[in-house]
């Protein structure tokens, strides 16, 4: 398993380290099921057989934060964006939906 | 209390390089360094400041370029390393931070790095034995750079020519360990060659 | 043999052979001619009181235990693939109890008990081999963390003995302890620990519930629950629907997947761990010995092959192979831990599915969904507590009560605060 960074291109596993699953969002801590959001948040993974979003850190490269899109069956890597990318995508289009 | 005169020291215990006309290697630790990084939103002005300064055009991507005496590389996104020989005072630090007041932050970085330089046609082989990038000059020549590892030890390694000459900066309390790494690779260029 | 056993009557029954000194004679007389399969392949029945899902160790301890403690009932162990297949044939086969929370060692330590009464038990050969597990320390911290490990140990009534450098010296000669960077200072030794012929857990567990009258099914895989109201009433198998009073989820690797057709979502990650087996030496490696400043384990089969392994490989994976950064990272804390190792030759190296939980302590308890029972969050670890899962996984079933020595293995206790985190890595799986 290689993993293609958009700043450094494809470099071997041993130059990154996983951050765990990428489609759990963080609640809003001043809801009012704050209590039940964070437990689900931090302990409950749907942990699927096939395509899975994740964190990777490219530690000992250009120390970038992406997001990896993996099949976790076959370990093949459709897609690494940049997890800042993905972070301001979701902002506008979050601020888009609003206005 | 008592005075305290801190003299620089070598960041090596052990140096024993490669010295043949195939491989050869040397540490350079008399240099002035500093890291910069574009200000939110200044990344054009850095640019304009820097190719104002010294004539270079900084990479976008992992890259170096050389003007005016001094090597710009790519050191991550936004960043860059700024290198040259400690001649005279000349403090790069201080120079940046005069030139990119406002746009960038400056960073002296000449005591926290080593650069070692390796050169010769066995170069190549010898660093393929640590580093996990692909180095065939198709992949990786002069001016190009890759931030990496060699052995476990971060280097920003960097090709200078095409002898090939690379060289690869690494902080100093681990230089040590890389020089460790580098001459046992090394071994089987330098003994009992005829 | 296979003829003429239904299986379902409830009532203990013989199926195989009673192993014994006489009827190995005999079949030395008759040039091994007698021997029958030691369980019946059954075929699938239109319902059962009890279903388990997963035929490895702990869905066929659970049978086993649940047929022979709490019968007559109705019960069948439902395996997609082979018995056998899965983590139990594939783990580095370690047993242990030398942990140190309380909600650990007195469930291991069971554990520990009934693979020393095993063999007797099941009337089969598991090798077990109480050779001793020693864990090396290499810095004066981690000396004083064994030393604590070891006295919560023998507040249990758990053998533990720490040992300085002379005596670990004694044991094992051929370590590297003056290595510049992970000198030897010592280790905790627990004696009782060693290993067990994994395949042999599975087929010895598989033969005694057999013979209580379990079904195990090979080649059916679970694809689907049928509920009734809340309830779950039976199974969608590859080979039809089975009915079921009480289903039982021992899927290990596989809990995620499992758990989602019921539509739960559990605090489990699937990952991969490898493990690797020499050529085969002489006798050289008593016991288990790990190391204490890298991830490195090992130990020698009685076939004489070095038995060793690592750390995860520390990313979500159902693939039952990893990448070679861990192989590296392996051999290179052998080499740092036994430099001798560098001249044996590999011949194999493998990967399992490990279900890793969010605190790397596992759960035994009921689900949120009527009549469904969950055995999961095993980690690397699990191999280990094959007897005492299955023992207490039965308790729960039978009685819809949780085994006192296994209370503490809650599925809500996330969200309660009452995680069981030996490592205090906290909820990141890859860490435990
Ligand atoms: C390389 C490695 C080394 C290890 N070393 C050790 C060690 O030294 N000591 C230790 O204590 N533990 C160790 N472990 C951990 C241990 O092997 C596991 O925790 C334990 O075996 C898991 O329980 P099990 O035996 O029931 O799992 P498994 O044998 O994996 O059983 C689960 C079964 O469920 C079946 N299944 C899955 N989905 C379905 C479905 N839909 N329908 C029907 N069946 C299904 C699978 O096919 C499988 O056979 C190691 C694991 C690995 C991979
Ligand atoms: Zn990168």
């Amino acid at each position: 398993m290689r993993i293609a960074c958009p700043h450094c291109g494809e470099r071997s596993l041993d130059e990154f380290l996983y951050s765990g699953d990428a489609t759990v969002k963080r609640p809003d801590f001043a809801g009012t099921t704050a209590m039940d959001d964070f437990v689900t948040y931090t302990f409950e993974r749907t942990n699927p057989p096939g395509p899975h979003r994740e964190l990777w850190y490219h530690a000992a490269g250009c120390h970038a934060w992406l997001v990896v899109t993996r099949n976790v069956s076959t370990h093949a890597v459709a897609s690494v964006e940049l997890a800042r990318d993905v972070a301001l995508a979701a902002k506008s289009a979050t601020k888009d939906s609003a206005s | 209390m008592a005075d305290h005169i801190l003299t620089p020291s070598s960041a090596f215990m052990d140096w024993h390089p490669p010295a043949t006309p195939k491989l050869a290697a040397s540490a350079r630790e008399t240099l002035t360094m500093a890291s910069f990084a574009a200000a939110r939103g200044k990344e054009q002005a850095l640019r304009e400041a820097i190719s104002a300064a010294y004539g270079a055009v900084l990479p976008k991507s992992a890259g170096r370029v050389e003007a005016g005496g001094i090597a710009f590389v790519w050191a991550g996104p936004d960043q860059w390393l700024a290198i040259t020989e400690h001649e005279g005072a000349r403090d790069l630090e201080a120079e940046l931070k005069e030139k990119l007041t406002g746009i960038a932050s400056v960073v002296d970085q000449s005591d926290s790095r080593v650069v070692v330089r390796i050169s010769g046609s066995r170069a190549r082989s010898v660093l393929a034995k640590g580093v996990p990038i692909d180095l065939h000059p198709r992949a990786f020549a002069p001016g190009s750079v890759a931030i990496t590892h060699a052995s476990h030890v971060g280097i920003i390694l960097w090709q200078v020519d095409d002898a090939p000459t690379y060289e690869a900066a690494m902080f100093r309390s681990y230089a040590d360990s890389f020089a460790h790494w580098l001459f046992e690779a090394a071994a089987e260029y330098v003994s009992a060659q005829p | 043999m296979m003829k003429g056993q239904t299986g379902a009557t409830g009532r203990p029954h013989m199926t195989s052979t009673h192993y014994s000194i006489f009827s190995v004679l005999r079949e030395a007389l008759r040039g091994h001619t007698g021997w029958g399969p030691a369980w019946r392949n059954a075929e699938p029945k239109p319902d059962y009181d009890v279903v388990i899902i997963g035929g490895g160790g702990h869905g066929l301890s659970t049978a086993y235990y649940l047929a022979k403690n709490y019968g007559p009932l109705r019960i069948a162990v439902l395996e997609k693939g082979w018995i056998g297949g899965g983590n139990v044939g594939r783990n580095t086969t370690i047993v242990r109890s030398n942990y140190l929370l309380p909600g650990n060692i007195p469930f291991y330590e069971l554990s520990m008990k009934l693979w020393e009464g095993l063999e007797q038990d099941l009337n089969y050969n598991a090798m077990v081999s109480q050779r001793g597990v020693l864990n090396l320390y290499h810095s004066d911290a981690q000396r004083d963390a064994f030393a604590r490990r070891g006295n919560a140990m023998r507040l249990h009534g758990v053998d533990a003995v720490l040992l300085d450098q002379a005596a670990v010296r004694k044991m094992v000669p051929f370590l590297d302890f003056d290595n510049g960077r992970f000198p030897i200072h010592g280790g905790l030794l627990q004696p009782r620990g060693g290993t067990v012929r994994h395949d042999a857990v599975a087929w010895g567990y598989a033969r005694g519930a057999d013979r209580l009258g379990v079904d195990i099914i090979q080649n059916c895989e679970v694809k689907g629950f049928i509920r009734d109201g809340g309830r779950v009433t039976g199974v969608e198998t590859s080979r039809g629907l089975i009915g079921a009073k009480k289903i039982a989820m021992a899927v290990a690797g596989s809990s995620s997947r499992v758990a989602a057709m019921a539509g739960l979502r559990l605090p489990i990650e699937s990952h991969v761990l490898q493990a690797f087996v020499t050529e085969g030496l002489k006798p050289f490696i008593d016991g288990v010995v790990t190391f204490g400043a890298g991830h490195f384990y090992i130990s020698q089969s009685d076939k004489g092959g070095l038995v060793f392994g690592g750390d995860l490989d520390g990313y979500n994976s159902y693939a039952q192979r990893g990448n070679m950064p861990v192989v590296e990272d392996v051999c290179e804390g052998g080499m740092a831990l036994m430099p001798r190792i560098g001249r044996v030759r590999l011949l194999r190296h493998w990967g399992g599915i490990m279900d890793m939980s969010m605190d790397g302590s596992p759960i035994i308890d009921k689900t949120p969904v009527d009549g469904l029972y969950l055995n999961s969050g095993w980690c690397y670890g699990g191999f280990k507590a094959t007897p005492a899962s299955g023992y207490c996984f039965a308790h729960l079933i039978a009685r819809d009560a949780p085994h006192p020595v296994a209370a503490a293995y809650r599925l809500d206790r996330f969200a309660t605060g009452h995680a069981i985190d030996e490592k205090g890595m906290g909820p990141q799986p890859n860490l435990h």
